[in-house]
């Protein structure tokens, strides 16, 4: 399971760097950093009330954020989604060096352990490269992410 | 070629026997019927727990399921029938009508390991079926061992109140993992678009809404419940073994879409998932005590008493890091901090350099996490966005170092039982009275406050009883439907109000006598800690009151409170002065001073002072009472 998402999320990160809405239009994947979750209308009501607001959600489907799962994306769709909807956690964690958003990106991207605390050394040296400034969208802040292990001798064989 | 062992999920059949002869395999079916028949299957309690049956009616028993959803069951009268139901299932796993993921061996696995298992089915004539969903799923969910999540109520939010339960599936022991991207499994209310809370609560307490299963990557519920609820998660490690949670795998995805009744104090959240670990581990009983109420901290304490609980880890919510982050700061940087949240810096400010690095560092992440806090449930606010951007650069100059050490409250479940019996003895106007009290659910103020957060009262269904002993009549000195209390004390940093509701019947003196009234009270204000254990507090309250005396039947009154919270080593201790005029002019003022004496976990004895100034009489009320939690 190390390595389930490997490959995958950035293989469509660096294929999809030039294409536009990557995903579909209501996809995390072209958010902006701080775009958070902002709730509202019955999604912010399921959330405060345990329940679950009619989108029959059971895994299969989840974590997609609105990212079109058809094709190729049917289940790399899902990890894609899922880094960009940790984008702000992420981008924290990478300005401080450590955290479980980054933890969570390298085991999604197939960073073995004996490999990850070069990723987030890796990742906390190049974090304005990685997040050159606020407008930076998740799509690109992953693509960037893809660069900067490519020129890394330890971490370029998990690169794309 | 061997049929597939019957204990490991059923993916693919790779058989195609062709079913040639239909009497042949009806036969079959009937002889499987036959022998479940002479083994009295369908009465055997995990037969009950996959088909969520439960013993009902009290003349003529029988069956009933809590699923309500004709889709989970084959036999027609399978709701009330467990046993057409296993007959019918039988049948169903031989059909040749369906096809794919819509068959009864794709959609019921657990079903059809447990029959197997029993009545030995010849695997090789049953029909050729690919179920790929499920198969595609089980890759997907990485389940080898399974977590209890329970995330602390917020008081904010009245259907959070008392917390919720939810399942979080592992794999095994494996360091490469990161339990953000485990599968959580929650069971909760479909909500229909456009409802909202209060609608909710009402139609969760009647059983108006259904209820079903869903299953999400658990950062999620990390980003929901830690970051935009504000509550604290705690996770309780199951000692479930491979094979138990196989077993809970297969019968979850049973449940998938399937619509359950859902009430919100009995069947509910946490209700399900203890049926969830029944199915796990047969023989275990778990449900039985929550007939009346399954409070969520209950059902963690039941499951933990059943000896499933390895081991507990606390998950901080966002505020309470930045809490402490913030007390963690010396006094002379608050107004740096203030000072960055209005304005970032640069790097070469010379007060911002005048203090050490450490020191920078932790106010730089501080003042992150507090505006990004305060960004919580808002819009993308470009200036808010960019400030962010320029603390995070900032923040990112320094080496990584370790991360924040969180000191993690008293666990919840160790705290008192939720119920409450009292039993009192007090003087009210120079007459004695013999008090009896019980409480449904779930913590006063007062109450033993360790594993409890300070200054939350829950209170449900509340009810006194007062004798006499002179005469020994019997009155309702109170009837709460509802009290809750909520004293949030503001500090420079954060300013919640603080606020109170209740409502019911109660005794109240009035116009030359108790008497009994209905009413809705209710208030709100400001708290402001005091010393480190204590809180002061001020609220404008309101209420309106039936009372015979009125000469309207019903009557507003405005008033207002002062009152202080205090937590002692002893127990807790509360005094408030409350003054109140009614529109027609009464008019009551009141002091009261309770102080609880903790005896153990769920024992405490409690004193009670009051004093009650009115236009014809002024008088005190003395009182001491026992207190059990069970």
């Amino acid at each position: 399971m190390k390595r389930i998402f490997a490959g995958t999320v950035l293989l469509i990160a660096s294929s999809a760097a030039f294409a536009e809405a990557p995903g579909g239009p209501d996809c995390g994947w072209g958010n902006m950093l701080f775009e958070g979750q902002t709730g509202g209308g019955p999604h912010f009501l399921a959330s405060t009330t345990n329940g679950t607001s009619g989108n029959k959600t059971f895994g299969m489907t989840s974590g997609t954020n609105g990212c079109s799962t058809g094709g190729t994306l049917t289940y790399g769709g899902d990890s894609m989604a899922s880094a960009a909807e940790i984008m702000d956690e992420f981008s924290e964690d990478v300005a401080r060096g450590h955290g479980d958003a980054l933890n969570a990106v390298a085991v999604m991207i197939g960073v073995e352990q004996q490999d990850r605390t070069t990723f987030s050394q890796v990742m906390h040296e190049n974090f304005t490269t990685i997040f050159p400034n606020e407008d930076v969208t998740a799509e690109q802040a992953l693509t960037a992410v893809n660069t900067v292990m490519k020129s890394d001798p330890r971490l370029a064989k998990y690169a794309v | 070629m061997r049929p597939p062992s019957t204990i490991l999920p059923l993916l693919i059949w790779t058989f195609s026997t062709t079913v040639t002869a239909d009497t042949n395999q009806t036969s079959y079916i009937e002889e499987l019927q036959e022998r479940a028949a002479d083994k009295v299957l369908w009465r055997n309690q995990e037969w009950m727990n996959l088909g969520h049956y439960r013993a009902s009616g009290l003349v003529q028993k029988g069956f009933t399921s809590s699923v309500d959803d004709a889709h989970f069951f084959y036999a027609p009268d399978g709701k009330t029938s467990p046993q057409h139901e296993l007959n019918a299932t039988l049948a169903a796993f031989f059909t040749t009508q369906t096809t794919g993921n819509e068959h009864a061996l794709c959609r019921f696995p657990a079903r059809f390991n447990w029959l197997a298992k029993h009545l030995k089915i010849d695997t090789g004539r049953l029909p050729a079926v690919n179920c790929s969903d499920y198969a595609k799923w089980r890759r997907l969910i990485h389940a080898e061992s399974v977590t209890m999540v329970f995330p602390t109520y917020q008081l904010n939010s009245p259907s959070s109140m008392f917390g919720h339960t939810l399942l979080r599936l592992d794999p095994a022991d494996d360091e490469n993992w990161s339990d953000w991207l485990s599968y959580a499994v929650n069971f909760g209310a479909n909500i229909t678009d456009g409802d909202n809370s209060m609608s909710y609560a009402w139609k969760g307490l009647t059983g108006g809404y259904p209820g079903q299963f869903i299953v999400t990557p658990y950062f999620k519920k990390i980003q929901e419940y830690n970051q935009i609820e504000k509550r604290d998660i705690w996770e309780y490690k199951l000692n479930l073994q491979p094979a138990e949670v196989e077993t809970m795998v297969t019968h979850l995805w049973e449940l998938k879409e399937i619509n359950f009744d859902y009430y919100f104090f009995t069947e509910n959240c946490s209700y399900r998932l203890l049926e969830l670990l029944e199915v796990a581990r047969p023989g275990v009983e778990l449900t039985d005590e929550f007939v009346l109420t399954a409070i969520p901290v209950d059902t963690v304490r039941a499951v933990e008493r059943t000896g499933f609980v390895e081991g507990a880890f606390f998950r901080p919510s966002q505020q309470t890091i930045v809490k402490q982050m913030i007390e963690e700061l010396p006094e002379d940087d608050y107004a740096r901090l203030e000072k960055l949240l209005d304005q970032p810096i640069d790097e070469h400010n010379p007060d911002f350099q005048s203090i050490p690095a450490a020191r920078q560092k932790l106010l730089l992440e501080t003042t992150y996490k507090l505006l990004r806090l305060r960004q919580n449930r808002k819009v993308r606010d470009p200036l808010v966005a960019k400030k962010s951007y320029r603390l995070l650069a900032m923040l990112n100059r320094y080496p990584p170092g370790e991360a924040q050490e969180i000191t993690a409250p008293v666990r919840p479940e160790s705290g008192h039982h939720s119920k409450r019996v009292t039993f009192g003895a007090l003087e009210r106007r120079g007459k004695a009275w013999t008090e009896l009290g019980f409480r449904m659910s779930y913590h006063s103020l007062e109450d033993n406050e360790s594993g409890y957060l300070r200054g939350a009262q829950i209170n449900i269904a509340n009810i006194v009883l007062r004798r006499k002993n002179s005469s020994g009549t019997v009155v309702v000195q109170q009837a709460d439907f509802a009290d809750i209390f909520s004293l949030t004390p503001r500090s420079r940093f954060f300013k919640p109000i603080s606020w109170r509701i209740r409502g019911g019947l109660e005794r109240v003196y009035s116009d030359d006598q108790d008497r009994p009234v209905a009413h809705i009270s209710g208030g709100g204000g400001y708290s402001w800690p005091l010393l480190d254990d204590g809180a002061v507090y001020t609220l404008l309250t309101g209420r309106l009151e039936a009372n015979s005396t009125f000469g309207t039947w019903i009557e507003p009154a405005l008033g207002a409170a002062i009152g202080s919270l205090y937590h002692g080593k002893i127990g807790t201790g509360r005094a408030e002065f409350h003054a109140e005029r009614f529109a027609g002019g009464e008019y009551r003022l009141k002091f009261s001073f309770i102080q609880n004496l903790v005896l153990s976990r769920d024992n405490a004895l409690r004193l009670k002072f009051k004093r009650e100034w009115h236009d014809d009489r002024d008088f005190n009320e003395v009182g001491l009472s026992y207190n059990h939690f069970f």
